[in-house]
């Protein structure tokens, strides 16, 4: 009995130390006052947060991958969207095929794309880089906006399109005024979803990098392998906590969770 | 269900052909470059690849690894997820919420929390030479353990997330209806809960398997230049040895081997349902 | 045909794909009338309500309301109306707007579309809640929302869809009393699907009974209750005993067997006699069964009997005397009883 009330906080305290200690000491070790990254901390300073600011890279890359994760989700929701309404609304011949070429990049390595689309886009097109990493993050995101948009169509009635027809609706002008108000809480998650995994995305953009234009994650690869002190540690727990922040916020608002 | 097939192909075609453009047609120009070499179609290229023993020794502990982890991921789940199932329902909803915040930070970030960990000055290093087991630092960073630790770290709650939902799928009384037949808490696991949660467990396993053999960033960061999994082998063949064909050959070696896996654990998943199913019905 | 008809279907022949659901459907509807389309679940009622409505393209032939082919009109441009099975609501709008979106998509605005508004929602007795959202209404206040609705647009034709199935007994008079009202206040034509032969009887002027996609029967309340032409309807509407004449015998599984008494002038051609259990003589006849079970209904009591024509179902008053389980009884089923089938199907 004694064995059985101590099992959950043992093995609960075990898990999350493991899952979560780490991210800690990250934090911690941000806050040090010494030129290595170290733990415990020597001292506390908030100069490794500061100098984060300064870093010209990581402020190039930081706007880059902004760019990348807003613009990518933005256009994967603009694809997605129509996408996921033929599939869940329409009788279409081939629908298997649709979903599964449109969910095919969360199956096949990032790795992988991004040096097929340097290899056969970028070198033999002389196309920009930046438009490259733009299409490869779309693509990237495009299947977490058709599960997550089709998961909230199929929870939305579709008797109401029908209704605000024979009400006198055009049949687009029942999807802007009964479809979409409905699954706007969908559509936001589906765009938080889609703007963490792209913001996180390395991978994919290894290979798509151009002098100037790198994202943030590469960058601070990058970075790491040169120079050994907490910024990179300060800029983690700065990352961590924006997207914490905002899933949190997601989850609080929308219900982000019944989504994903 | 509308049946005007121009209008479902006109909303669905944009994102199927963007998808065909940007994503399909580039990869399998890539996958084809392994086959095709100084003109004709051969496999030439696979044969030279697993000839040398530095190839040979990176494919099998990315299996390994990837098995290790899988396996070592599923026991600790379990243990995980019978804890956070037998919570209130508002603990349970905090604990879930903690098991997958990591899920939302940067893998770089979680990644290299362990170089601060692991390192030479890391933590482990300084507490085992600080109660006298070791006098100089282990060498833990830039190893096949370190990278195991990192990749089961960065999958272990999608394991867990799988196996609450399955957990919590469970027919409330299978496991009491055992008990009342009889059967100790290790026949309960192995007759009852298993075969009810595997489903679950497959779909947990599926992810974490095929994220560890396609993982980047840990093998990167925590295996440095010398224990290279695929995809760090990948990187090299591109960026160091600017060998594409090597790289072609790993690429479709990362895709077949994750395909494979999702086909071979569906397979595992329907076929004991077929069992189980036929069972019920006999 | 009549051609002064309010609304008619023309040989409408109606198809998912290639699949014929509906062929060559005629029905003539007049202006004001209540007409129920009844049938089993797949008889293709629904698929001739969705036609009429617009929302599935007509394969072949003409709907003419009107005096208008309206054909190849497109649903929103019809003027009918349909209140749904599950009404429908759109549940980011208030009840208000709900009965405001027609009327604001007609370009009606202002003083004049809020009096039209408050007098749809005062007519179905829901003003005070003009500012719930739908889902803080139960569901008899919601379908009255779908109503109001739809009548708001005034329709020509209102099309209901199982207007009644999803109410509790209470909630199902006060619906088919407001249903009758609003016919009679606005005297639009509606028709109605449905799979409950009480719910039709009750409401319905005309009831329209199919099968497979074809019209079974057409006819008042009363032709269909108490003159089924077919075995289908007669089963449909209660006829528990039915069975096929061949040379002016009873057909059953052991044979022929004659009749008691000698068919009447009027149905020398019938093709089956159908018996409602009400109408079967328990206690004298010519038959013997065997009592396999038995029910009190309150002011009746139900046999079910073994017999040499198969199973039988009686029902006789409950002041009669008792036949217990396992005891033979004699039975007749009377020929001048009986419906005669014109069709045995």
């Amino acid at each position: 009995m004694i064995a059985r009330t101590l099992f959950i906080p043992v093995v609960l305290l075990l898990v999350l130390t493991f899952l979560i200690g780490p991210f800690l000491i990250i934090v911690a070790a941000s806050f040090s006052a010494g030129e290595t990254l170290a733990f415990p901390p020597q001292g506390f300073s908030l100069q490794w947060i500061f100098k984060v600011f300064t870093v010209d890279s990581f402020r190039a890359s930081f706007a880059t991958s902004m760019l990348l994760a807003v613009g990518g989700t933005a256009a994967a929701l603009l694809l997605g969207i129509p996408a996921s309404y033929a599939l869940s609304r329409y009788t279409l011949p081939g629908a298997e095929i649709v979903r599964t070429v449109v969910s095919a990049p969360i199956i096949v390595p990032g790795i992988i794309v991004g040096l097929a689309l340097l290899r056969y886009i970028v070198v033999p097109m002389q196309a920009s880089m930046t438009l490259i990493l733009f299409l490869a993050h779309t693509a990237l995101v495009l299947p977490y906006a058709v599960r997550v948009v089709s998961a909230s169509l199929e929870n939305l009635r579709s008797d109401i399109e029908e209704a605000a027809v024979l009400l006198g609706s055009s049949r687009l002008g029942a999807f802007f005024r009964v479809v979409l108000p409905n699954i706007r809480g969908g559509i936001l998650s589906a765009f938080i979803l889609g703007f963490v995994t792209s913001f996180n995305q390395v991978p994919l953009s290894l290979f798509l990098s151009a002098p100037g234009v790198r994202t943030l994650p590469v960058d601070m690869m990058a970075y790491m392998e040169i120079v050994f002190d907490p910024s990179v540690a300060a800029l983690s727990s700065l990352l961590a906590f924006l997207s914490i922040g905002i899933v949190f916020a997601a989850e609080r608002f929308l219900g982000f969770s019944r989504y994903v | 269900m509308f049946q005007n097939r121009a209008e479902a192909f006109a909303l669905a075609l944009p994102a199927a052909l963007f998808v065909t453009l940007v994503f399909l047609v580039p990869v399998v120009a890539l996958l084809s470059e392994g086959f095709h070499l100084n003109g004709s179609w051969t496999i030439s290229a696979y044969v030279d690849f697993f000839s040398s023993s530095l190839n040979q020794a990176v494919f099998w502990r990315t299996l390994k690894l990837g098995a290790i982890v899988t396996v070592v991921s599923a026991v600790i789940g379990y243990a995980a997820a019978f804890a956070i199932v037998g919570l209130s329902p508002t603990a349970k909803g905090r604990v879930t919420g903690l098991v997958m915040m990591p899920l939302m930070i940067s893998p770089v970030a979680r990644t290299y929390a362990w170089i601060v960990i692991l390192g030479r000055t890391g933590i482990v290093n300084e507490a085992l030479h600080a109660i006298g087991l070791t006098d100089a630092p282990l060498r833990i960073l830039f190893s096949e353990t370190a990278i195991f630790i990192g990749l089961l770290q960065l999958f272990l709650p999608l394991m867990i997330i799988s196996l609450i939902s399955a957990l919590e799928n469970m027919p409330r009384d299978a496991v009491p209806a055992a008990r009342v037949l009889g059967a100790n808490w290790f026949q309960v696991f192995w007759k009852v809960i298993l075969p009810l949660t595997r489903e679950g467990l497959v779909v947990g396993g599926t992810l974490v398997f095929t994220g560890s053999l396609t993982a980047y960033i840990t093998p990167a960061i925590l295996g440095g230049s010398k224990v290279l999994m695929l995809e760090t082998l990948m990187y090299q063949q591109v960026s160091v040895s600017n060998n594409f064909v090597a790289a072609s050959v790993i690429a479709c070696i990362l895709i077949v081997m994750s395909f494979a896996a999702n086909i071979l654990l569906k397979r595992v998943a329907t076929a004991r349902n077929k069992i189980r199913r036929e069972g019920a019905a006999a | 045909m009549s051609k002064t008809s309010y609304l008619t279907l023309d040989k409408m022949t109606l198809a998912y794909g290639d699949a014929v659901a509906v062929p060559e459907l005629e029905l003539a509807v007049e202006k004001g009338e209540l007409i129920a389309l009844l049938g089993p679940s797949g008889c293709g009622k629904t698929t001739t309500m969705r036609a009429i409505a617009g929302l599935l393209p007509v394969k072949s032939g003409r709907v003419v309301l009107d005096g208008v082919d309206i054909t190849r009109v497109a649903a929103n441009k019809r003027a009918v109306g349909l209140m749904f099975q599950s009404y429908a609501l759109f549940p980011h709008l208030t009840v208000y707007e709900n009965v405001a979106f027609g009327l604001r998509l007609k370009g009606m605005r202002g003083s004049e579309l809020d009096a039209k508004v408050r007098a749809g929602l005062t007519s179905v007795g829901l003003a005070q809640f003009a500012d719930r959202k739908p889902a803080e209404l139960s569901g008899g206040q919601q379908q009255r929302v779908a109503l109001a609705r739809s009548m708001v647009m005034e329709p020509k034709v209102l099309l209901l869809d199982e207007p009644l199935s999803n109410l509790d007994a209470r909630l199902r008079l006060d619906m088919r009393t407001e249903l009758q009202r609003v016919q009679k206040d606005t005297g639009v034509t509606m028709i109605f699907v449905t799979h409950d032969q009480a719910e039709a009887l009750s409401l319905a002027d005309r009831i329209v009974v199919m099968k497979s996609g074809r019209i079974e029967q057409i006819g008042t309340p009363e032709d269909i209750y108490n003159r089924p032409v077919s075995a289908f309807v007669a089963d449909f509407v209660g006829f528990e005993n039915i069975f096929p004449l061949e040379a002016g015998k009873l057909k059953t599984s052991a044979g022929l067997v004659p009749l008691s008494q000698p068919l009447s002038d009027q149905t020398p051609s019938a093709a089956g006699l159908a018996w409602r259990p009400r109408m079967v003589t328990l206690g004298s006849g010519p038959f013997r069964g065997t009592v396999r079970g038995t029910s009190f209904a309150g002011h009746t009591r139900e046999y079910l009997l073994d017999s040499v024509l198969g199973e039988i179902k009686a029902e006789v008053d409950a002041s009669e005397p008792v036949h217990a389980i396992g005891t033979e009884v004699a039975f007749d089923l009377e020929a001048d009883r009986a419906a005669p089938l014109s069709r045995f199907n």
